[in-house]
């Protein structure tokens, strides 16, 4: 609640100058003219850069050849937007999306948080600047790389996880790993944990390290724990930032990524590995169909829309910060 | 680890050598060469030095062609140079960018996505530069205009299989076979065998012979784009030439999908028999294509089907392991299997025109006209010579009868894959306007060092000499049936329109296999039928028909073509 109310004093003010009507406003407007021009570039940029590109999903309701000029296209309607939504691998493909969206949205909060706070437990800052810097590494490997590490680690002739687990007795043979479809949004997950954790403890880092130290020392003198000095200082201190990134982070439900699993799957895990992108790559630009990699685009950007609204509704709702 | 610092301190000397050698010899020969062959008279202009771009979409290394020595003696007679770039990753999204960014290197030599550039009209027609510019590429692809020609009448790209001359077929195995480890043949006294059964008992004895050693019996290739290998090899068996995905009939030559089909199933069935007498590499299904050729140069894998040209480097390692120890065991033979007795087998190519693969020039070349003189140049019989054999002397030699020959050293040498790297041979045999494969010189010499007789006989080592004559031939293809005319071959470079329902069936076909198949090899033997009448259902969900009609048309308008109706 505390937040609502400091919100207010700030809408205020901007209701008070439109009082004054259309007068009040250019009153503003040539009082502020130098920070008006100083935003015309970026508003320029904006427009050229984010609002022109759109004329080009036109493309989605053509049979576009890029050889022909814009006039010169076939227009065909909602032919493929039917194609998208009526092949039969259509929910398949959005169901692998959206499960592996979810999978690494949860995994990669929780673990990106609980390491956060673990390394700013962490007292020997050498420690912790190793543990940090190792944890970034794999960040910066291409995935293709990755990829191919983890499907050496996974092979069925000499990978360390198969003599691992085979050296424990816990398996009697080895696995194939990437053949079976059902391991791999497991395999993905914690690929992608491996692949960012360090990475995303960054923000996460420097919203710590904006909490007032009083506050600590104060429930020290409290007899508060360790535990509960994380429970009560450190989580509602970073909430805030944990919020918006969930919005933003829901927003993008729909990208679930694209190099991993095209590089990871194969004909055995299809069923599971296939998304939405690697749908697109192959019924829109492998076969020269612009048209419907355009399409999809356009139904991508759709449900981003409605998922990032909708997700700040329900953040205003519960009365927490959010995005606008 | 003496001897080998002395083997590496004798490299350094050879590489040493052979780069003085290139800088002082370039300069004597180009000069000769140079003023027989222009002709047409691009030194005459004394043009200034140009660098162009050149794409080709297989993988490989980046270089100049001025950095090798074919190339540096060619840019010596036009002044021109190209930078090569090979690609990397997927063909389709390559060329999916060069299309929708609308800029492209300078020549395009594109594989399977060139009805792409071609619908997006990202070749020039070269119709009136040949005319005007260039005589020599008149005279070689003069003959297949008829099949060069795009609907509109023009040329787009240069084919790279016009036959000039007569015609020479190949002394070993270069396409599709299945393949088998030369000490499984030894172990089991060189016998003769033709049909499926026998090759795989082959198989299944040596491997219950020797437990020990970590033997694996048969492997196949099935990552991405080169998922082919596992599909094509029923239509071998079957007895016929590698069409792609579909069989056209000798008598109505209607095409036949054979994805569905006895054959296909049969040839799965076995490899799942395999699977369950653990012989069968499982990870077939998950190896990339790295992981496979590794296998193969292993030396574990008793058997496989592929197409020569898949495996190269693992046979050439093969080769060169045996060169320097003396044993061939380890290296593979290809045989003719077919499924019976009765079968003929057709693994061999038919002499044919592939009029869907070539170099072209895009639209964003500056310079076509030079180009067109560069490819020009590339066709006369002193050049052809030039990126086949090479430099007299130095890499091939001239009998007394002006036949053209190669010593066991030049042999040698230009099998190794650095040399051929470095003197060009890799980047100019192919991939340019040329002498397709089989042509032949006005002296009878061949076009190709590989089909020469004298060096096919020379190239061969002991071990092949002791194979050849336990198998009472003289070359390796002897063990083939000669190929039967087929007028249309191949129907896989029949094009098929970007985004048609032919091309939608084609990828839903593929997605289909990629998933059942490893489903019904690895399956329990007793599921196999359940699973493979499930895939035959949704199969059946396919326009199977109309793809089949497109191909049947296309044959025919094919045969029309070159028959000149």
């Amino acid at each position: 609640m505390d937040n609502v109310t400091q919100l207010r004093p700030a809408e205020t003010p901007k209701a008070d100058n439109t009082d004054g009507g259309l007068k009040g406003f250019f009153h503003k407007l040539s009082k502020q003219r130098a920070l008006v021009f100083m935003s015309v570039p970026f508003l320029i940029w904006l427009i050229v850069f984010k609002y022109l590109p759109l004329w080009g999903w036109s493309i989605a309701f053509q049979d576009y050849k890029p050889a022909k000029g814009m006039f010169d296209q076939a227009w065909v309607g909602l032919k493929h937007f039917k194609f998208l939504f009526e092949d039969e691998h259509f929910v398949r493909v959005m169901r692998n999306t959206l499960a592996m969206s979810f999978i690494n949205l949860v995994l990669g909060f929780v673990t990106a948080i609980t390491l956060a706070i673990l390394l700013n437990e962490l007292r020997k800052v050498a420690f912790k600047r190793v543990v940090q810097t190792i944890s970034y590494l794999p960040h910066f490997i291409s995935w293709v790389v990755a990829s191919s590490i983890i499907s050496t680690a996974l092979s069925a002739d000499g990978g360390i996880i198969n003599d691992v687990l085979l050296w424990l007795g816990l398996i009697k043979e080895p696995i194939l790993w990437l053949g079976e479809g059902k391991y791999f949004w497991g395999i993905l997950g914690v690929s992608e944990v491996w692949k960012n954790v360090g990475w995303n403890t960054i923000i996460y880092l420097a919203a710590m390290t904006s909490i007032d130290p009083s506050q600590y020392e104060a429930a020290e003198i409290d007899g508060a724990g360790r535990f509960q000095r994380i429970w009560n200082i450190t989580l509602p201190g970073i909430k805030s930032v944990v919020v918006i990134l969930l919005i933003m982070n829901i927003g993008n439900l729909l990208e679930t990524g694209f190099e991993p699993q095209y590089l990871l799957g194969n004909g055995m895990n299809v069923d599971y590995s296939e998304n939405l992108d690697i749908f697109v790559l192959k019924y829109g630009i492998q076969m020269g169909n612009f048209s419907l990699s355009i399409a999809a685009g356009m139904f991508k950007t759709v449900v981003s829309f409605i998922l990032l609204f909708t997700a700040n509704h329900i953040a205003k709702r519960l009365g927490e910060d959010r995005l606008f | 680890m003496k001897k080998r610092r002395f083997w590496l301190s004798c490299l350094t000397i050879v590489m040493l050598a052979s780069l003085l050698s290139a800088c002082s010899g370039g300069k004597e020969s180009n000069q000769p060469l140079g003023s027989t062959s222009t002709g047409g008279g691009a030194q005459e202009e004394k043009l200034d030095k140009v660098t162009f771009t050149y794409f080709n979409a297989v993988a490989g290394k980046d270089i100049n062609t001025n950095e090798t020595r074919i190339g540096k003696i060619i840019e010596d007679q036009t002044g021109v140079n190209f930078k090569i770039e090979h690609l990397v990753g997927d063909e389709n999204t390559k060329v999916g960018t060069f299309i929708a960014s609308n800029s492209y290197p300078d020549v395009l030599v594109p594989g399977g996505s060139i009805d792409k550039l071609l619908s997006a009209g990202s070749f020039i027609p070269l119709n009136d530069l040949i005319e005007e510019h260039a005589p020599n590429i008149k005279r070689v692809y003069e003959p297949y205009y008829n099949l060069m020609k795009a609907e509109d009448g023009n040329i787009y790209f240069l084919p790279m299989s016009a036959v000039v001359g007569e015609y020479i077929s190949a002394p070993n195995i270069e396409q599709g076979a299945f393949w088998i480890q030369r000490r499984v043949l030894k172990e089991a006294g060189y016998p003769k065998i033709k049909t499926f059964d026998e090759y795989l008992s082959l198989i299944r004895d040596y491997a219950k012979k020797h437990p020990d050693e970590d033997l694996t019996g048969y492997i196949a290739l099935t990552t991405q784009d080169q998922f082919f290998a596992l599909t094509n090899p029923p239509m071998h068996l079957a007895g016929y030439p590698n069409d792609g995905g579909v069989i056209i009939d000798m008598e109505t030559h209607e095409a036949n999908d054979y994805a569905d089909d006895e054959i296909t199933k049969r040839y799965l069935q076995e490899l799942n028999k395999l699977n369950a007498d653990g012989l069968f590499d499982k990870s077939s299904f998950v190896d990339n294509r790295d992981q496979y050729i590794a296998k193969i140069a292993s030396g574990k894998v008793l058997g496989f089907f592929d197409y020569r040209w898949q495996v190269g480097q693992a046979m050439n390692n093969l080769r060169e392991v045996s060169l320097q120890t003396g044993n061939d065991d380890l290296e593979y033979m290809a045989l003719p299997i077919v499924f019976d007795e009765n079968i003929k087998d057709q693994y061999l190519d038919p002499p044919s025109f592939v009029n869907n693969r070539g170099v072209g020039i895009s639209v964003s070349a500056k310079d076509p006209v030079r180009i067109i003189k560069y490819f020009d140049n590339l066709l006369t019989d002193e050049n052809q010579i030039l990126s086949n054999w090479g430099i007299e002397g130095e890499t091939y030699s001239v009998d007394e009868n002006g036949r053209f020959y190669r010593t066991a050293e030049q042999i040698e040498q230009t099998n190794k894959e650095s040399f051929r790297e470095s003197f060009g041979f890799k980047y100019f045999e192919y991939n340019w306007p040329r002498y397709g494969n089989g042509s032949s010189l006005p002296d009878g010499n061949s076009v190709g060092a590989g089909r020469q007789p004298e060096v096919a006989q020379m190239s061969y080592h002991e071990g092949d000499k002791k194979l050849l004559e336990a198998y009472g031939v003289k070359s390796f293809s002897q063990l083939f049936a000669a190929p039967d005319e087929r007028p249309w071959y191949p129907a896989w470079s029949i094009p098929i329109e970007q985004g048609s329902p032919a091309q939608i069936f084609t990828q839903k076909k593929g997605d289909l296999q990629r998933k059942y198949f490893p489903k019904l090899v690895l399956a329990n033997p007793a599921e196999f039928d359940k699973i493979w009448d499930e895939y035959v259902k949704e199969f059946g969900k396919l326009k199977v028909k109309d793809y089949e009609q497109l191909i049947t048309d296309e044959v025919a308008k094919k045969i029309d073509l070159i028959q000149g109706k």
